[in-house]
């Protein structure tokens, strides 16, 4: 942009309308300058502006006449129509079009700054040891890489060069208000850069941040929020009262409520309300709305906390060094507790308050309650309640991203190879236990957890059931995008593409083969990746794998586990695979449908018609909680298992016309 | 078995994993509502009845049963 001198004419007349300058040659204007909407202000330093001669239209609140009124501005640019007003102290920004800023005692930039960037966060070990560097572009794979992958020092140290190296390019002496941004009613903000239409209104103190707000996603600051070291990504909502210090707040992020957090990042669409959380590892989807619930030194996604729910890290010996894990779809039960360390099984649901150290991560859904004075575990219980179910189902469509570039990749599969590997575990472990514990012996105990012995037969035939679910499920899925006619063909389809067959891992919402996992970290070490541009592309090409690299691992599992060859499979080998799905995914459905069942019985009644007799609490009931069999939840259930009846049925008709070798061409097989 | 007999063996389990020693039992009884199993509970009575009668229930209609009666009777398509 071309800047000039002011004339005379238009020194004279702000002069006439108040405005003051030491030296007005620093004073720079642009185009077809009109002072006519710049009252009281006061420049300093060299202050750049362009026309004011346009509406201005913020992302948020209607329309305004561009103008700068009662403010004192230095050393800033405006590139476009803004509306500045009540604004004591603004200095160091370049200002985009469209932007308000009204009633802010003070917005500067003091000093070199990375805005945020590259700040250290002791996440996970409050005594450290796993620290992670915030930036703007920090994903949650990203971010599990820098603080669970410390058994690779050298990928560690080169990471850190990539982000250190990407955070300098942020440092500045100059702040942004990008276009569109609208800051009104704050008291103090220093060195923040803001994105296209942020919106802050009501922040108490902003020190040291980043708003990386997107027109698609704007992100908001609101009432009472005190945040110092942070980074604040799109579609992020920040406000009543939440304190934040040392923290990134991921995409489409909701904290409030006055939360107050330390030392934590929150990755996309988390939610913490009323409670508090320190050096925490929020994966996506990590959940806290209660007022007396810590989230303290824990790796979470997908997780639900119970109002109350605690965790202690200090054993009052070397400090407060232990961390917890809990891996996705984990739900705490009102006033749970848990003794760091300790690992949790992914979908598994804690209650009660346990002072042992655990490790349950080789059993998926399951619940851990105490019984007798001991930490127990009842494997499988959760893959046939309602709750995992819903939750399944709710992720995906909550997703709040807005913005068209989605910075943590998510896997939202219930069934993946990483949790159907645990399950698999999880029945061989049982197996074994039942095979070797006497009748007399009432528990069994397994690594930190007591389990009844009485239910290790039970509890793996519940693993069974979803693994002959998965199995079946698996192949239609694979079967549904694809033609053939022969036997020969379906084998030739169903032949993986990838290689990979071993164990998988969770990067907090990125399910993926160990194994290119380690091939991303060989790049990072080996110089291959050497911007962090690239390490989020690798990632992606990982998480847009998934399915490729699912069937893989399937075929391999497939013939290990249940002996069928996927290459020589037999029709009647097919055919069973897809009968076993039909039962098994009604039974788990029939399953669900019966713990549905529990909403509409007898107890769920209590309370109800508390003024009337039987007929008045049926009545009361029938309108508040409607009935079971027109419940939106378990008619889709009832839906779902007449078209898998159908599915198995179309699908094993189709596998018994296909033609076989012998029918094809019976003369050369003979 | 006699379906007697098949009682007997019931109301044994549900003695010993819902602790109801003293107490007296009807078929009609219901396992929740009656008698107070929670939901761990009722697993616990599909696999001490499984384990009792040396049989192994369709997992899903086994969580259908609803009352002593009814354990009685299931059971008995077992055994």
């Amino acid at each position: 942009m071309k800047y000039r001198n002011l004339t005379d004419s238009e020194i004279t007349a702000l002069l006439s309308q108040g405005c003051f300058c030491d030296d007005w040659t620093a004073v720079r204007v642009s185009g077809p300058f009109n002072p006519a909407h710049i009252h009281s202000a006061r420049f300093e330093g060299t202050v750049k502006l362009c026309p004011m001669n346009q509406e201005v239209a913020p992302g948020e609140g209607a329309p305004k006449p561009s103008g700068l009124y009662s403010c004192y501005i230095k050393d800033c640019e405006i590139q476009g129509p803004v509306y500045i007003s009540q604004v004591g102290r603004l200095e160091g920004y370049t200002i985009e079009k469209d932007v308000r800023i009204e009633n802010v005692s003070s917005l500067v930039v003091e000093s070199p700054t990375a805005f945020g960037n590259g700040t250290e966060i002791e996440v996970l070990n409050e005594g450290g040891g796993r620290e992670v560097l915030i930036f703007d572009q920090l994903t949650a794979q990203i971010a599990y890489l820098m603080a669970n992958y410390r058994h690779e020092p050298e990928m560690i140290v080169r990471l850190k060069e990539l982000i250190q190296d990407y955070c300098q390019r942020k440092q500045s002496d100059r702040g942004v208000i990008q276009s569109g941004a609208s800051i009104r009613d704050v008291q103090t903000i220093r060195n923040v850069n803001f994105g296209p239409k942020a919106l802050v209104s009501g922040a108490q103190s902003l020190e040291e941040g980043t708003i990386s707000s997107t027109e698609a996603a704007p992100a908001h600051i609101g009432e009472g929020v005190i945040a110092k070291h942070f980074i604040v990504l799109s579609g992020a909502q920040v406000d009543s009262g939440a304190i934040l210090d040392k923290c990134l707040v991921g995409q489409g992020v909701r904290i409030g409520k006055q939360f107050s957090a330390e030392n934590s990042l929150f990755f996309a669409n988390c939610e913490g309300f009323h409670g508090e959380a320190v050096s925490l590892f929020a994966g996506p989807y990590t959940v806290t709305h209660h007022k007396s619930s810590l989230l303290i030194a824990g790796m979470f996604s997908f997780f639900n906390a119970g109002s109350g729910s605690n965790q202690s890290n200090h054993m009052y010996k070397l400090g407060p060094l232990h961390q917890g894990w809990l891996e996705r779809g984990c739900k705490t039960g009102s006033f749970s507790y848990l003794l760091w360390p300790c690992r949790i099984g992914a979908f598994s649901v804690v209650m009660d308050k346990h002072s042992s150290n655990f490790d349950t991560s080789e059993f998926p859904f399951s619940y851990i309650t105490l019984e007798d004075g001991k930490s127990t575990l009842t494997p499988a219980m959760n893959l046939f309640t309602v709750g995992t179910r819903r939750d399944s189902e709710k992720w995906p469509r909550r997703d709040r991203r807005k913005d068209p570039d989605k910075l943590d990749l998510i896997h939202f599969e219930l069934f993946s190879p990483y949790i159907v590997t645990k399950m698999i575990r999880g029945s061989e472990i049982l197996q074994k236990l039942y095979e070797e514990t006497p009748k007399e012996q009432k528990y069994v105990k397994y690594k930190g957890v007591s389990i009844l012995r009485l239910l290790l037969k039970t509890c793996r035939k519940y693993y069974q059931i979803a693994l002959k679910k998965y199995y079946g499920e698996q192949l239609l899925k694979r079967l549904e995008s694809r033609s053939f006619d022969t036997l020969a063909g379906l084998r030739e389809i169903l032949q993986p593409q990838e290689t990979y067959t071993g164990d998988w891992a969770d990067m907090a919402g990125l399910l993926a083969p160990r194994a290119v996992i380690q091939e991303i970290t060989e790049a990072i070490k080996d110089g291959q990746i050497k911007r962090i541009e690239q390490l989020r592309a690798r990632l992606k090409m990982a998480y847009e794998n998934y399915e490729e690299y699912t069937w893989a691992w399937y075929v391999h599992t497939l013939e290990r586990e249940t002996g069928t060859a996927i290459g020589q499979a037999t029709q009647g080998q097919f055919i069973e695979l897809i009968q076993d799905w039909k039962a098994n995914a009604a039974k788990l459905n029939n399953m669900i449908l019966k713990d549905a069942e529990k909403e509409f019985d007898q107890n769920s009644r209590i309370g109800f018609g508390v003024d009337g007799d039987e007929e008045v609490k049926e009545s009361d009931f029938s309108r508040v909680r409607g009935a079971y069999d027109g419940n939106e939840f378990v008619r889709s259930l009832q839906a779902e298992n007449e078209a898998i009846e159908k599915k198995a049925a179309d699908w094993t008709a189709r596998l018994e016309q296909l033609l076989t070798p012998e029918i094809r061409n019976p003369s050369k097989d003979r | 078995m006699e379906r007697n007999d098949i009682k007997t063996k019931v109301l044994k389990v549900i003695s010993e994993v819902l602790d109801t020693e003293g107490v007296v039992i009807g078929e009609d009884d219901n396992f929740v509502f009656d008698l107070g199993a929670d939901s761990m509970q009722s697993l616990q009575l599909v696999a001490g009845f499984e384990e009792e009668f040396n049989i192994e229930m369709d997992e899903d209609k086994a969580l259908e049963v609803q009352t002593v009666g009814a354990a009685v009777d299931f059971i008995a398509q077992y055994v």
